[in-house]
């Protein structure tokens, strides 16, 4: 948690590890000088000293409280930077901000989660919850699609999850590679795979914008209301507290009204997609 | 081999069928196997059957200059392709591979569509999957598009 005092001075985090995931992304393990706590699906804003700041949904477990994952795919100057970080390194974590998944409300259903490239950062830390709460639920799913077999990234994760009671993976890529014997095309055509009982279920989508339009418009083509589909939204959250305005969708400040929505409460923004 | 009515009823392609509606898909129905990497049809050609995917995977992907082949998508099992089988000039817009032992129902396109032309509930409920179908095609396709370039 960030320091009392100040709400924008960041706790310290010691890199302990750097994962690199796929060309453009890496996965940054951090040990905050002090507990931190954080619930599935919410933010925080990982700094370098003298550089910048960027929001990212932590991709570990929230049960875990003493080490944090983050996961950074590099797409400009600060992100850039982050990539050239080695263990040893220091970083700064503001938050947790925003609201997460309501977990607690998927007890007794199905969750269908589908998720692209880089959104399945967020959505790791919602499966080591779901994982955690099994026993409460009826199935996960898990559609994930990256462009290609490389840039898929926490590779060993799916045929983990497969192994666990209750879990299906499904993975597709956009184009092959040599190796690569799985489904070819976008990740909205596995949904036509899978089985799942509707009216006892609540969807997750997680990814680039684009993945989340087609793939909404994929769920609710399968039947799925709008309150049932929950989205994780990446607006350009900057302050985390709903006072700069960088990341207003309409009436929502996305950092703390957000980052996960019900597609009912902002299907009728004519910012949703952007 | 023919196709049993008690198999075609498990396909989700046909879940709105009539019990005689499915004896006409049977009656111009047959099922034939594909050996892995055996070519289903290439693009451009002419198409005499409407196909849907009993087991196995098939690829499905588009031709260029040079012999070169882009592999676009894959077609899972219940899933139905060569739709161009009945729409003028039935010219193949893609080809399909096995890329696994497959089995699939051959429905006769000549016949199919003059059973839409007799029966308009069959024909409909035809027509809508098939919309379905190509509707998703699309989609995807935009999607892949806008994927591509990074848009």
């Amino acid at each position: 948690m960030t320091d009392n005092t100040n709400i924008y001075k960041p706790l310290r985090a010691n890199l302990v590890d750097v994962i690199e995931e796929s060309p453009l992304i890496k996965t940054f393990v951090l040990i905050p000088e002090r507990e931190f706590v954080f619930s599935t699906g919410q933010f925080i804003e990982l700094s370098v000293d003298g550089v910048g700041e960027a929001p990212f949904t932590p991709s570990s477990s929230p049960l875990v409280t003493d080490k944090l994952e983050v996961t950074v795919m590099k797409t400009g100057y600060v992100t850039n930077i982050m990539h050239e970080l080695k263990p040893g390194a220091v970083m700064g974590i503001r938050g947790p901000y925003g609201r997460g998944y309501p977990v607690k409300s998927f007890e007794g259903k199905e969750v269908l989660i589908l998720g692209g490239g880089c959104g399945l950062a967020p959505i790791r830390s919602l499966l080591f919850t779901l994982e955690h709460m099994k026993d409460k639920l009826e199935k996960v799913i898990l559609c994930y699609g990256s462009k290609s077999p490389t840039d898929c990234i926490y590779k060993p994760l799916f045929s983990r999850l497969n192994s666990i009671d209750k879990f299906e993976t499904y993975r597709t890529v956009d184009r092959t590679e040599e190796g690569w014997d799985g489904p070819v095309g976008v990740a909205t055509a596995l949904l036509d795979k899978i089985k799942v009982k509707i009216e006892n279920s609540v969807a997750v989508v997680c990814g680039p914008p684009i993945m989340m339009k087609f793939g909404t418009i994929r769920i609710l083509e399968m039947g799925y209301r709008d309150d049932q589909i929950y989205l994780s939204m990446e607006k350009n959250m900057s302050c985390g507290l709903g006072k700069c305005g960088h990341c207003m969708m309409g009436e929502f400040f996305v950092c703390k009204d957000g980052p996960v929505f019900t597609y009912k409460e902002i299907k009728h923004n004519p910012e949703i997609w952007k | 081999m023919k196709m049993e009515i008690e198999d075609l009823k498990k396909i989700k392609f046909f879940e709105k069928f009539t019990e005689q509606q499915l004896e006409t898909i049977a009656s111009i129905s047959s099922v034939k196997e594909f050996m892995v990497k055996e070519i289903i049809f290439e693009q451009y050609d002419e198409l005499a059957d409407v196909f849907i995917l009993l087991q196995g995977s098939m690829s499905l992907g588009i031709s260029l200059p040079k012999d070169k082949r882009i592999h676009l998508g894959t077609i899972e099992e219940g899933q139905l392709f060569s739709w161009s089988a009945i729409f003028p000039p039935y010219i193949s817009t893609a080809w399909v591979m096995a890329i696994t032992p497959a089995k699939v129902i051959a429905i006769d396109a000549r016949k199919l569509n003059a059973e839409i032309d007799k029966d308009c509930d069959f024909g409909f409920k035809t027509m809508s999957k098939i919309a379905q179908t190509i509707s998703h095609r699309l989609s995807d396709t935009r999607f892949q598009l806008m994927n591509q370039l990074n848009l």
